[in-house]
Parts: structure tokens; C-alpha cells; sequence
């Protein structure tokens, strides 16, 4: 019963995904592999596979929810990422990610800006979003 | 003096909420600043720190981009930075280019920069005078000198870069032609230890590969070039117009955990100087030598923006005459073997506050290797020393 109980929370852990990566929803596709993930979120890469700009919303670097995407979508340390903009912003190779204030304003934005990609808690039904999938 | 910084940190906690400013149509701007204080025990770090506390260590700096389309993006950036006799506050253009993308081909990019450009020298080069961008108050002097730091600072050119990802990791590659901008005090007198005449830059090339495995738990980097310059004599100089070249290589490696960073960079540059003419102070200088620069820091991170590192670096101007005994006993000049090398063991905390950092550290070096001679001469300097640095550092 133990072993049942630990398979099932192991299977639950595999698939608990506590933070959707979310898309404009002029975006095409359905999922992202995690490297472009990464990519994109560490402004190395600035456009979706059909040519059309990205724009990148992200949370405060303290907020849970942006260090519960970090780890759990792009297995990354939230410290490397803030690295990683200053390294380019500051040297002129990129610009930074869009910071939001809150999840409301994270879904507000992406949802009106084209090519847009951010990430929440949880998309609610009728957010007026589309979730992306990091493979 | 006090008033000017006070005014100077008024100025900065008046701003203190800002954050990242867009400017619509694909428009942004930062900007960062920075106020040190500096005690040595002897020696001269950023103004006449042996005699009380120096406050003349300050940077202040802002950016603009532009990105009309998702081929193109302008970039520029101004900054002043106040640090001893050598640096004065004169706002100064610290980059300033157009960058185009040639190829986004899901992974692959790659692209093209024309203008002024950071040179990506090491892990911390492009961004060495935006504080809170630094592994410490100051930079590792080794690798970083500040002394040289004209030579690899930015400088006119062109670049070629790209970018690859993977499931493993990421590589990113830059190889600039370029004009290095080392018409600098400092710079002359770390070449020739005197100050007469200055230095013009010549064609030169420098070129960067950086491997990152996922998540950059691990990056490994190496930095290759040439610079090369011509000397300029001034008036009553012993010195011919000569010319002198510096191959360089720096080796990057650095691990990355939750709690902790592991950094190590290893570098050695040849001095190869030519045509300066049959003077004894000539003949030194065209004795070549390679210098030797390494330094490892471990880096811990405490939570609530709490981090310390420790760091021990090491700079040899001769890799053939570490202790610089040889160099005393043939100088031209009687100077002493102790401005010929550098270790340092330095320790630091810092505590990030929303867009502050306020950091703190302490250095005891052996050496002078790296001290500018424009604020502590030669002769006047003693080798064994302690520095303490408080820095406060805002950004946006």
C-alpha cells in the first residue's frame, strides 16, 4: 500500500507542473523544446520559428512564480538568468525581458502584445491566452 | 567633495523605484550607478585612501536600444567613473553600435556588429564597469587590470558572432577586427613606466567561444586576440616611435549550484615590443616577456540577497621572473621587484535590496603589481597591504 501510495505520488511529482509557459495567442505551435525555452527567456534568441519577434514577460526576480518557472520549465537557477540579462543589457546585445508586477498584468499584456511569451501559476479557462508546452 | 556625493546619492535614491524604462516602439532604457569608499593601509587605491577614507570611486551610467524589427537593434551607452588620478568623471561613449541578424534559424543565429563595441574579454569584460555586474567591488585585478584596462575595454571595430542551442547546452562565438583605444596615461606608463609620449591603436582582432551545458550549470569559455599599438614619443622622451603587439589568451571555466559558484579564469599575454630604439629604457621594453593572470572565487549565495565570496588572484608581469628579483637587479631605473607581481586574497559580502547592492570587501595583497603609479609612485609604494572597499550600487 506504501509502495502504491509512493508510485502515485512519484507519478504525480513527474507531472506536476506548477507553472504554465504561456503565449500570445497569434503565436503557432502548441510547444517549445526547453533549449529554445531557454533561449528565448535568456534573450539569446529574439524570434519565433516563422520569423515574427518575440517579446519576453517576466515576473520579479523574487516572485515564487518566476523562480518555480526557472527551476521546473527551464532548469535553470533564477541568479543565472538575471546574470544572463545583465551580461547582455548592459553591454548592448539584447534587451531585457518585460518585468510585470503580478500574474493579472502577466496575462493582460501577453494576451495584447503580438509574439508575446510569459509564463503564470495557472491558466485559468478563459484566460485569453494559449499555453505552450516545454518539452 | 561630501556635497557632491551626497547630492550624488540623493540624486540615485530619488530614482530608486524606477525600474527598466520602455519607451514604446521597441525602446529601452537603463542605467546603473555606483559610490565606494576605500581605506588602505598603504598604497593608493581611488584617491588618497592612505590617508583617511578615499570617497573619489563613483560610476555613474545609462543605455539606450532600439529594436525596430527583430533583425535589427541599435545600442549606446555613455558612462563617467571617477577612480584616483586615473579616471576623472569625463563622460565617455562606452559602446555605441548596429547589430543585425543575418541567419535565426530556430537554434542557429548569427550576426554582424559595426561601431564601438565591449570586447569580450574573459567572463566579465563588456560589463566591467556596471557595479552590480562585478563578482566583487572591484574587479579581479589579474585578469581585469584596471591599470590595463584601456586595451580590452571597447574599442571601433566589427564583429561577427552566433549562437547555438541544443538539447546539451549552448555555444556562443564573437570574433571582432578592431582599433583598440589606448590613448591613456595609465596605459603608458604600465608600458614603459613613464609618462611621456602615448599610444595609438592599431589593427587588431580579438575573438571569444563559450560552451554552456544546460542551465549553465557549467560554462567554459576562451578568449583569444592580438592587440596591437604604435608608441607615440612626447617631448624630451628617450623613446623611439616603436611598436608592440600583445597576443593574449584568457581560459574560463566556472560551475554553477543553487548556493554556490565556483569561478576560475587563467591568462597569459606576450609583450612583444619593436623599433623603440637603442636607449637602455628601450632596450627594457623590448625585452619580451609573458605575463601570467588567474584567480579563483567561490561564490555563496545565503538567501534573503545575501551573498560572500572569497577569491585569491594573481598576477606575474614576467612568467619567467614571478618574484621580479631579475627585473630589480637589471632595471634601467632601480625600481623594485615588488611592482612586478600581485597576490591577493580577498573576502566580501553583499546584500542585494530590490535594485540596490550594498557590498563590502576586504583585500590583503602582496605585491603592487597592479596599483596605478599615477596615484601611488613607484618608489613611495609598499608591498605588503591591506585594502577595504563599502560600495553602494543602484541600477534599473
Amino acid at each position: 500500500m506504501r509502495l502504491y501510495g509512493w508510485f502515485l505520488l512519484m507519478i504525480f511529482s513527474l507531472h506536476a507542473v506548477a507553472v504554465d509557459v504561456v503565449v500570445n495567442r497569434g503565436v503557432p505551435g502548441t510547444s517549445l523544446a526547453q533549449a529554445s525555452a531557454r533561449a528565448l527567456f535568456g534573450m539569446r534568441l529574439t524570434k519565433w520559428p516563422d520569423g515574427r519577434p518575440v517579446q519576453i514577460f517576466v515576473l520579479p526576480d523574487g516572485h515564487p512564480v518566476h523562480a518555480a518557472m526557472c527551476k521546473e520549465q527551464l532548469n535553470i537557477y533564477p541568479y543565472q538568468l538575471r546574470q544572463a540579462w545583465d551580461r547582455l543589457v548592459y553591454s548592448g546585445l539584447a534587451q531585457a525581458p518585460i518585468e510585470v508586477s503580478t500574474e493579472e498584468e502577466m496575462i493582460s499584456r501577453v494576451a495584447t502584445t503580438p509574439g508575446a511569451l510569459g509564463y503564470v501559476r495557472k491558466v485559468k479557462p478563459n484566460d485569453p491566452v494559449k499555453v505552450f508546452y516545454v518539452e | 567633495m561630501l556635497n557632491r556625493v551626497a547630492l550624488f546619492l540623493a540624486c540615485a535614491l530619488a530614482l530608486s523605484t524606477a525600474e527598466a524604462i520602455e519607451l514604446g516602439d521597441g525602446v529601452q532604457a537603463h542605467g546603473f550607478l555606483s559610490q565606494s569608499l576605500v581605506y588602505t593601509s598603504g598604497n593608493r587605491v581611488g584617491g588618497n585612501s592612505d590617508d583617511g577614507l578615499a570617497i573619489d570611486m563613483r560610476e555613474i551610467g545609462g543605455n539606450l536600444s532600439w529594436r525596430p524589427n527583430a533583425d535589427w537593434l541599435l545600442s549606446g551607452q555613455v558612462l563617467a567613473r571617477w577612480a584616483g588620478e586615473s579616471d576623472g568623471g569625463d563622460l565617455r561613449l562606452d559602446y555605441g553600435f548596429i547589430d543585425r541578424t543575418l541567419l535565426a534559424d530556430g537554434d542557429t543565429s548569427v550576426g554582424l556588429r559595426l561601431g564601438k563595441i565591449k570586447n569580450p574579454y574573459g567572463f566579465y569584460n563588456t560589463t566591467r564597469d556596471v557595479a552590480h555586474t562585478r563578482p566583487g567591488i572591484i574587479m579581479p585585478q589579474s585578469i581585469y587590470m584596471d591599470r590595463a584596462r584601456n586595451f580590452w575595454l571597447a574599442a571601433p571595430g566589427v564583429s561577427l558572432y552566433g549562437n547555438h542551442e541544443n538539447p546539451g547546452g549552448n555555444l556562443s562565438w564573437q570574433v571582432s577586427a578592431l582599433q583598440p583605444e589606448v590613448d591613456d596615461p595609465d596605459l603608458t606608463y604600465f608600458m614603459t613606466g613613464k609618462n611621456f609620449g602615448r599610444f595609438a591603436g592599431e589593427h587588431s582582432w580579438l575573438g571569444q567561444a563559450m560552451l554552456e551545458t544546460v542551465g549553465g550549470r557549467w560554462r567554459a569559455g576562451l578568449s583569444l586576440g592580438q592587440m596591437a599599438m604604435q608608441y607615440r614619443p612626447g617631448a624630451g622622451d628617450d623613446l623611439e616611435p616603436g611598436d608592440t603587439r600583445l597576443p593574449t589568451w584568457v581560459l574560463s571555466v566556472e560551475h554553477n549550484m543553487e548556493f554556490w559558484s565556483l569561478t576560475a579564469e587563467y591568462g597569459q599575454t606576450k609583450v612583444l615590443s619593436r623599433n623603440y630604439g637603442a636607449t637602455p629604457h628601450a632596450i627594457s621594453i623590448e625585452q619580451d616577456n609573458t605575463t601570467e593572470a588567474w584567480y579563483v572565487q567561490a561564490t555563496r549565495r545565503m538567501g534573503n540577497g545575501w551573498q560572500g565570496f572569497l577569491r585569491y588572484d594573481v598576477f606575474y608581469f614576467d612568467k619567467k621572473d614571478r618574484d621580479g628579483t631579475s627585473f630589480a637587479a637589471s632595471s634601467a631605473y632601480t625600481l623594485p621587484a615588488r611592482m612586478r607581481f600581485a597576490k591577493d586574497w580577498s573576502f566580501g559580502v553583499r546584500r542585494d535590496v530590490g535594485r540596490w547592492a550594498w557590498s563590502g570587501e576586504w583585500h590583503h595583497v602582496d605585491g603592487t603589481a597592479w596599483l596605478s603609479p599615477t596615484d601611488t609612485p613607484t618608489r613611495a609604494s609598499v608591498r605588503k597591504w591591506d585594502l577595504l572597499l563599502l560600495q553602494g550600487a543602484w541600477y534599473f
